[in-house]
Order: C-alpha cells, then sequence, then structure tokens
C-alpha cells in the first residue's frame, strides 16, 4: 500500500564487510516469519475451509466445491451484501464531510502550539470499549433518552431513530470519524500553503481555492481515510447488532453467527470471509488507482 | 523532510506567520459541535458511572460506590492490566519489526516483493472474526502439537496474534513517512563512515519517530478494543478487558464498567497533556538555545 | 516466499499470481487432506497445579465471594471464563481452548452435543456427594441419561418480561403478541436466538418447540414475518434499561435475567410470566471434559456446589432457580414461593426442553433467520 517507491540507497552503499543479502534480511525477516505464521498459514485454512460445503468443527476438512460460494450468491443473501455495502458507502461519505471541516480547522486554523493536544482530544473517546460507547448511544437515542430531552427543551419534536438505519449510521460514524480526522489531519498538516495564499491573491473564491487547491493536494489522504474507514465498516458486527433494528444482518454478523452461532457452519462463515476480504480488495484496487493520481499530480 | 521543506517554503514567500485569509468563519463552531458530538455518550458514561442505580433508567443521586467497587474488584483489575500488559508487548514487538519491516519494502526490490507487500497489509482487511477463527486453528492444529506442549493459550498467544495486526498498522503510517523522507541524510552519514546499523539508529530512526509514535498509539487503541481475536486465544483465565466487558454486558451493562472508563479516558488524556507539555517545553528550549 | 496474495496486490503479473495460486494449491492438497477441524487432543504436558482450577461459566454464575468460600474450604484457587453463549463456549473448546479448563457450564442440548462428541468424561458419582438432593425431575434427563455426564446447578424458563401498568389484560399467551401488534408497535424485543424466536412461534402454531418438519418451520417462519414490524431489534440484554425507562413494554426474556431485574427493581411493576401455551425449559450444568486437566479438583468443585447451604446462598444473591431440593428448603419463603423462578408443576410441563437436531435442520432454521432479519 505505500506507493511504489524507488530503493532509497543502493546495496552497494553499505561496506562491503557486511554481505549484500545480511540486511534486507534483517530487515524483513522477522516480520515476514510472524506473518507467515500467523496470517497466511491461517488465511489458507480459512480459504481451504470455504471450500468445504459445510463443514462443522470435528469432521474431517476435504475441501470438495464451490458450494458455499454459490450459496452466497442465492437472492436471499442479497439485502444482506446491500445493505453492508450502504452502511459502509454511507459512513464514508458521512465521515468524510463531517471529518474534513474538523481536520481542515485543526491543522490550519488553531495555533500550532495547541494543535497536537486538539487532536489527541479529539481521538481520546476511543480509549473506551467499543461496546460500550455503543451501548451508550442506546442511551441517548432511546425514545425517552437524553436526544429527545434536549430535542424537546429547545421545542422540537422527538425522534424515533434507535433500532433504526440512522441509529447504525449514527453509531458506525461515531466510532470511526476519529480515524478519518486524524488522517485528514496528517495531509492536510504537509498542504503547501503559499499555493492557497497566491490563489486567494490571484482572486480565487475561498470555495474556489477550496476545490482546486486544497482536495487534488490531500486527495491521497482521502483515498486513505475513506479506505480505512470503509474497510472497518464492513468488519463492523457491534453497532448493526446493538443499534439496529430488527433487519440488521449484515456480512459481518452474518460471519460471525456461522462461527459463533448454532449451525456453527464454518464452511460458509469462511466463504463469507473470503468474499469480504474480495468486497474490501476491490475497494483497495480503486484506491491504488486514486492514490497513484494524486501522487503524481499533487505532493 | 517534505514537511519542514514544505514549512520552510511557506515562511520564504510569506513573512507573517499564515494569518488564513481563506478560513472560513463556521469551521471553528462546528469543529466544536463534532468534539460535542464526540464526548456526548462518553458524558452519558461518566453522568451513569455517580448515579445511584444499577440501570441508566434514571437518575437517583450522586454515588461513588461504582468506583469503589470497581477498584475492588480483581476481576476487571486483573483484566485491565492483562489488556495493559498484552498492547504494551504487542505494540513494542509491532514497532520494532514493522519499522524494520517499513524500512526493508521501501528500500529493496526483490522477487516477490508485491506479494510481501500485498500480506504485509493483509490483516487491514481480512474480518477479524475470520483471523480469529484461523489463528485458533493454527494454534490448535499446528502450533500447539508441534511444539510439543511448549506453546499453550496464553496471554503470549493473545500478544502473538496481535502482533499481526498491529505491525500492519505500524508499517502503514511509518511507510508513508518513508516516502516523504530525503534519502540524502543517511546516505551522507554512510559516506561519513557510518556503520549501515549507526545510519539506521541514529539518523533515519529520529526521522521515522513521530510516525513510529503515531502507529503505535493508533495499534495501541485497536489492541486495547480487541474482542474477538482475544477471545479465540486466550488460555483459561487469562481474560482481557474487552472479554470481560462482553460477557458482562449480558446482564446489562453495569455502572462500575461505565466508572472503569471514566478512569481510563482521564488517565489517559492526563498522560497526553502532560507529554504534550513535555515535548513542548524541550522544543521551546531547544528553539532557544 | 511464493504465497498467494490477493489480487489488489498492485502490480503482480497475472502469471506470477498463477504460478504462486498454483504452489499454494499443491500444498494445500499436501498438507490439506484429511486433517480434523477443531479436533480436541487431550494434552499431554500441562497438567494444571494442584491449586488451582479454571473454569469456564457465565456471567453472575460465579462471584468473588464463592471464589473466596472455596478457597477457604478447600484451598483451591478458582479462576473463572465467562462466556456468552454455548456455541461461542463450544467454538472456542473445541478449537483448542480444551486444554485450560477443568469444569464447563453448557446448558442441557449442548451437554447433548458434547457428549456425542465425546469431549466429556463420564462422572464418578461414588466421588460426588448430594447428588440425591436434586429434584427429581433433574435426576435424570433427555439429553443426559442418569446425570452421567453433567450436574445441573440452574434451570428457568423462557417467557415474556411486561410492564404491568401498560399491559391490561397482561400478557398470558404467545398468541397475545400477534393479537396486540399495534399496542406493542417498537415498543417490544424478541431473544437474539434463532431456535427461541422460531420455538416459540412454532408453539404458537401448535407444534412443537423442537419442530423438523419442513413445512411446520416454513410456517412459523410465515407467522413470525408478520410480527416482524412490530419487533424492535432482537436482543438478549439491551432491553433492560429500556424497559425500565418506560421505552419498551414487553420483552422476551430468560427467567434468570426476568427475576434479577424484577427483584432489583422492586417498587416497579415489571411482571415476568411464562406464556399458557408452554415455552422452553433450560438448565445449565457442570460437566468435567476428557481433557480437564485438574479433575480431581472439578470433582472438589462440583461437590462444594452441590452443598445446600452453597447453593441456597447463590440462588439469593445471584437469582438463578436452583435445581437442589435441600438448598430449595433453606430459601427464605418469598423466594421460594417466587413463581417465575420456581413455577408451578402445571406450567412445567406444558414446556418443551430444546434439543440439537440435526445439521441440515439447524441449517434451514439458520437460512430463515437470515431472511427475517435481512428482509
Amino acid at each position: 500500500m505505500s506507493s511504489p517507491s524507488p530503493p532509497l540507497s543502493t546495496e552497494s552503499d553499505f561496506p562491503k564487510a557486511s554481505p549484500r543479502w545480511l540486511q534486507p534480511l534483517v530487515l524483513l525477516s522477522p516480520a515476514g516469519i510472524w506473518l507467515a505464521l500467523l496470517l497466511v498459514i491461517p488465511t489458507l485454512l480459512i480459504l481451504e475451509l470455504s471450500l468445504v460445503p459445510g463443514i462443522r468443527p470435528g469432521q474431517v476438512v476435504n475441501p470438495s466445491g464451490l458450494e458455499n460460494y454459490t450459496r452466497i450468491f442465492q437472492p436471499d443473501y442479497f439485502p444482506v451484501l446491500t445493505r453492508s455495502l450502504s452502511f459502509a458507502i454511507a459512513t464514508t461519505l458521512i465521515c468524510l464531510l463531517l471529518g474534513f471541516p474538523v481536520a481542515y480547522w485543526i491543522a490550519l486554523i488553531v495555533p500550532k502550539r495547541w494543535r497536537n493536544l486538539v487532536v489527541l482530544g479529539f481521538v481520546l473517546p476511543l480509549w473506551t470499549s467499543s461496546l460500550l460507547r455503543s451501548y451508550a448511544w442506546i442511551t441517548i437515542l432511546r425514545p425517552t433518552g437524553v436526544m429527545n430531552s434536549l430535542l424537546g427543551t429547545v421545542g422540537l419534536p422527538p425522534l424515533d431513530i434507535l433500532n433504526r438505519e440512522p441509529a447504525v449510521l449514527i453509531g458506525m460514524t461515531y466510532s470511526l470519524l476519529p480515524y478519518m480526522v486524524l488522517i485528514l489531519y496528517a495531509a492536510l498538516e504537509k498542504l503547501d500553503r503559499s499555493l492557497l495564499e497566491a490563489a486567494a491573491d490571484l482572486g480565487a473564491t475561498p470555495a474556489q481555492a477550496f476545490w482546486n487547491v486544497t482536495v487534488p493536494q490531500t486527495l491521497t489522504g482521502i483515498a486513505a481515510g475513506s479506505l480505512l474507514v470503509f474497510i472497518s465498516c464492513m468488519g463492523d458486527f457491534i453497532n448493526p447488532e446493538v443499534l439496529g433494528g430488527a433487519s440488521s444482518m449484515t456480512v459481518a454478523r452474518l460471519v460471525y453467527n456461522q462461527f459463533l452461532g448454532a449451525t456453527q457452519n464454518w464452511g460458509f462463515g469462511s466463504a463469507l470471509s473470503m468474499i469480504l476480504i474480495l468486497i474490501v480488495s476491490i475497494a483497495i484496487a480503486l484506491w491504488l488507482k486514486y492514490g497513484d493520481r494524486s501522487s503524481a499530480g499533487g505532493v | 523532510m517534505a514537511i519542514a521543506a514544505v514549512q520552510v517554503e511557506c515562511k520564504l514567500m510569506s513573512p507573517s506567520p499564515i494569518k488564513p485569509r481563506f478560513s472560513f468563519s463556521w469551521l471553528a463552531p462546528f469543529s466544536l459541535l463534532m468534539f460535542g458530538f464526540m464526548y456526548l455518550p462518553i458524558l452519558v458514561l461518566a453522568v451513569y458511572s455517580v448515579n445511584d442505580s444499577r440501570y441508566s433508567a434514571e437518575w437517583k443521586g450522586l454515588t461513588w460506590k461504582w468506583y469503589q467497587a470497581f477498584f475492588n474488584d480483581d476481576r476487571i483489575l486483573t483484566a485491565l492490566s492483562n489488556s495493559l500488559i498484552v498492547a504494551f508487548c504487542a505494540v513494542a514487538i509491532a514497532a520494532v519489526i514493522g519499522t524494520l519491516m517499513a524500512v526493508g519494502l521501501s528500500r529493496y526490490r526483490f522477487p516477490g516483493k508485491q506479494v510481501y507487500q500485498g500480506i504485509a497489509y493483509l490483516p487491514l482487511i481480512i474480518p477479524d472474526i475470520a483471523i480469529a477463527v484461523a489463528t485458533l486453528i493454527f494454534l490448535a492444529a499446528v502450533a500447539i502439537p508441534f511444539s510439543g506442549g511448549l506453546i499453550q493459550l496464553s496471554l503470549g498467544t493473545i500478544v502473538a496474534a496481535h502482533v499481526v495486526f498491529c505491525l500492519s498498522y505500524i508499517a502503514l503510517v511509518v511507510s508513508t513517512r518513508l516516502t516523504n523522507l530525503n534519502p540524502s541524510l543517511e546516505e551522507a552519514a554512510l559516506d561519513l563512515g557510518a556503520t549501515p546499523v549507526q545510519a539506521l539508529v541514529q539518523v533515519l530512526l529520529p526521522e521515522l519517530m513521530p510516525a513510529i509514535v503515531s502507529g503505535c498509539l493508533l495499534a495501541f487503541v485497536l489492541s486495547l478494543d480487541d474482542f474477538l481475536i482475544a477471545s479465540f486465544t486466550a488460555g483459561g483465565g487469562a481474560n482481557t478487558l474487552p472479554m470481560e466487558i462482553f460477557s458482562r454486558i449480558r446482564t446489562g451493562v453495569k455502572p462500575d464498567i461505565n466508572a472503569l472508563s471514566v478512569v481510563l479516558i482521564l488517565a489517559s488524556g492526563f498522560l497526553f497533556a502532560a507529554a504534550e507539555y513535555l515535548r513542548y517545553r524541550s522544543e521551546q528550549k531547544r528553539l532557544a538555545e | 516466499m511464493t504465497i498467494p496474495s490477493h489480487p489488489q496486490t498492485p502490480s503482480l503479473s497475472r502469471r506470477r499470481f498463477l504460478q504462486a495460486s498454483a504452489t499454494a494449491a499443491s500444498g494445500l492438497v499436501l498438507s490439506g487432506c484429511g486433517w480434523t477441524l477443531a479436533e480436541v487432543r487431550p494434552t499431554t504436558l500441562s497438567r494444571g497445579n494442584k491449586d488451582e482450577i479454571y473454569i469456564y461459566t457465565w456471567e453472575s454464575y460465579v462471584d468473588s465471594q464463592l471464589i473466596e468460600t472455596f478457597k477457604t474450604q478447600t484451598g483451591i484457587q478458582v479462576t473463572p471464563s465467562l462466556f456468552s453463549s454455548n456455541e461461542e463456549m463450544l467454538a472456542a473448546f473445541q478449537a483448542g481452548k480444551s486444554a485450560n479448563f477443568s469444569v464447563i457450564y453448557p446448558s442441557d442440548y449442548t451437554v447433548g452435543e458434547m457428549i456425542e462428541k465425546r469431549l466429556l468424561s463420564k462422572l464418578d458419582h461414588s466421588r460426588i456427594s448430594g447428588l440425591e438432593n436434586l429434584m427429581p425431575q433433574f435426576q435424570d434427563s433427555a439429553y443426559d441419561r442418569n446425570n452421567e455426564h453433567s450436574i445441573p446447578i440452574s434451570w428457568g424458563t423462557t417467557g415474556l418480561i411486561y410492564n404491568s401498568e401498560a399491559l391490561n389484560p397482561a400478557p398470558d399467551d404467545w398468541e397475545y403478541l400477534w393479537q396486540n401488534q399495534q399496542k406493542l408497535m417498537r415498543k417490544m424485543t424478541l431473544l437474539d436466538d434463532k431456535r427461541e424466536v422460531m420455538g416459540v412461534t412454532l408453539k404458537t402454531l401448535g407444534y412443537s418447540y423442537n419442530s423438523t418438519n419442513l413445512q411446520e418451520i416454513q410456517h412459523a417462519y410465515e407467522k413470525l414475518v408478520t410480527l416482524k414490524p412490530a419487533v424492535t431489534t432482537f436482543t438478549t440484554s439491551a432491553w433492560i434499561d429500556r424497559l425500565l425507562a418506560g421505552d419498551l413494554l414487553l420483552a422476551m426474556v430468560y427467567s434468570a435475567d426476568a427475576v434479577r431485574v424484577i427483584n432489583e427493581n422492586p417498587d416497579r411493576k415489571f411482571k415476568y410470566v411464562i406464556p399458557k401455551s408452554g415455552s422452553s425449559l433450560w438448565s445449565d450444568t457442570m460437566v468435567i471434559p476428557k481433557s480437564s486437566p485438574n479433575p480431581d479438583a472439578a470433582y472438589a468443585w462440583i461437590n462444594f456446589m452441590l452443598q445446600p447451604a452453597i447453593a441456597a446462598d447463590i440462588t439469593q444473591r445471584l437469582f438463578f432457580a436452583t435445581p437442589n431440593q435441600a438448598a430449595y428448603d433453606q430459601l427464605p419463603t418469598p423466594l421460594r414461593n417466587d413463581r417465575s423462578l420456581f413455577p408451578s408443576e402445571d406450567v412445567i410441563n406444558a414446556c418443551e426442553r430444546i434439543i440439537p437436531l440435526r445439521p441440515e435442520i439447524l441449517e434451514l432454521y439458520d437460512q430463515y433467520w437470515t431472511k427475517l432479519t435481512s428482509g
């Protein structure tokens, strides 16, 4: 995911005493071994399981077909996939919309001395359990809860959104907004302000300057933040479960149910995981496309 | 380096530290509103942590009993310390090997590099539940039998599993910083006779430090909040805080867990503020000299 | 390394990807064929410390007071781990946690499944004292003949907790939910448990809680669909505060949770009812897995939990019904007469136990459940 960069220095720069292969080996093998053991082998196990129809714990693993995959494309599961996707896309857009002004404010307007503290302050709520935060939203959103008392005091009618889609979106946005702000902040901090000044000198309106200078320069950050939020939403099973209503089945919950529900169909669960990985991979492919384009024209 | 360069450029072009003409007046109030949004649930947790009722259905008066309950609850305290141990160990290991990996990947071309790179960031995209189950199957089917029982499910196996995703996040953050680095400094050090290790530790590492620190913070938070992977790779009796919270929530959220959250937020907030203050002071000193 | 990456890797050539995949696939064939998924192996090395025992149980079944008492009596230190569903416990246990636990607390139908999978050791009844104190209906069960593998520790029912001030007439049967849909619109929750919710609907239609008849199951699904608009959500725990605050009027719950909430809020008008046409009767048990690292301590723990004084004490403190007659006799009268905790014989007789179903039937339940919760 790091954009392909030329080697910073070639091997010949190093003293002859250490063989050419030693340094890369020292740098790359610890992580490589760790990942091979605890990630690659387990992922291959999941891949293998996804090829065994209906396997439950205690049965012999004998890959025999793509039945688990064809099952996913039954019409029954279609709403599950579309719900997951629409939650993820909507949350990504909302986070971008809400996160950009905040990141902009911190990176360009807050005095430098306070910037770090303000950023840390914004991500501090992550220090509590995500499950507890979701439950706190129940207390806020329920019909006689905090939100409706606040609405009542300013004379607005109460809202009944708990256990409906807006509640899930609020919960997801809440959990992921800090990450979005963090990434956008990092991108905006590097913004070449002289260009903004120049744009202003040349008579550009703030909106023009924003669209023609700020956005192109932070496209990488926007793409990275959106990707992170999208991926996390696809894997989130807490917010849909706690804040969602009677119709809130998502892919992540379905995966969870296959492994930890009464059916214990680990084969189907594995196939669903693989599909989830595939969807996210497509998102990453899109990201790489945009990331490349922006790095060519931007910083 | 790149940022520094941009900043220098800025100063050259506009001598006064940017008084942004292009600022929008609604930004500050909007950001404050978003801060409110972020802290509203925390406020709710805090209020109910001092509420004299076990349930958050109504306000029954002020009490500190939930804080006492939590400070006297061995299980929560053990879970908390387990979580902190796991997060510290996993992040420490991941910081070292993740930084090495990011440096190695940015520097060398070798056959299969793209495969390596793809795998390195795989943990970011696999659903937690799949990683959790797969890791447990691997540990149970391969690691434990092949090690002759030397490896047992314990805090150690949670750490091993957490290192995997911590590694990815840290490497991701570090590698973005690496692409912005000026390679000539390290080259100069090598030309001046520094060993590669010296060049790495004395020149590259300080440059990468901000990225390593922010990557570690991110990884720490994720490790501290992970329920699925921990619950699958933990041994008997080795509960982490999220596991404890998940199993307790079956009987409803108890205010002592809220109290714990408030203490955690206050403590880490205080820690951040202190660290930031120290950093700022040392920077001022350096500038003054 | 020749390990297949995912197709998103930026410029991985197609040929190399295919090569890598082929290598990996052959590796799978070589290593893969015929291994058993999540096979529980007896541990050879880690025989536990004699004075230490790990148990795997539900939240609110063990508290620090109980652990203290056990330690003073026997000198053994108990460390509980908690699970929140039978399936979670079974998955984790089978996939590798088996080495740790000496006592586990599965529910009835899971006991059956664990016996079938040969995970449980046969209990030596001569080492257990106090078995004769168990109530007659708990001396034997369909899932475990003569308690050969499991000792019941608590039992209860599934039913409805409701706000008696708002609901008049009070609910008395499952059909009430369908008849009063308008009144209950978005003011009721059902359990997040497909067997229970489907079971209830089957029961309402006059079928068995454990039906394996395809038509009956489909019937139940269709009936549930008509109720769904009124259901706020399916949840096991998130109903408590909302019921107390008045946002919910009714929730389908396990009796243990209901009794605790009712007892902790005596000033309010919440009542628990077991619907007339019957519901499910569940019991949680203590078992010793074959892989137990410390069976001696496990027997000590079971004997400790069977002591009438201990069982009576935890019933009062943790509000779950004890199957222990001697303990029941020691309870204060109000608790003994609590019909939510100890329902009458007739009510119990109308209830059914949830039994393990064949995988293909479970699969069907699961598909209908997914359809219900995604549509």
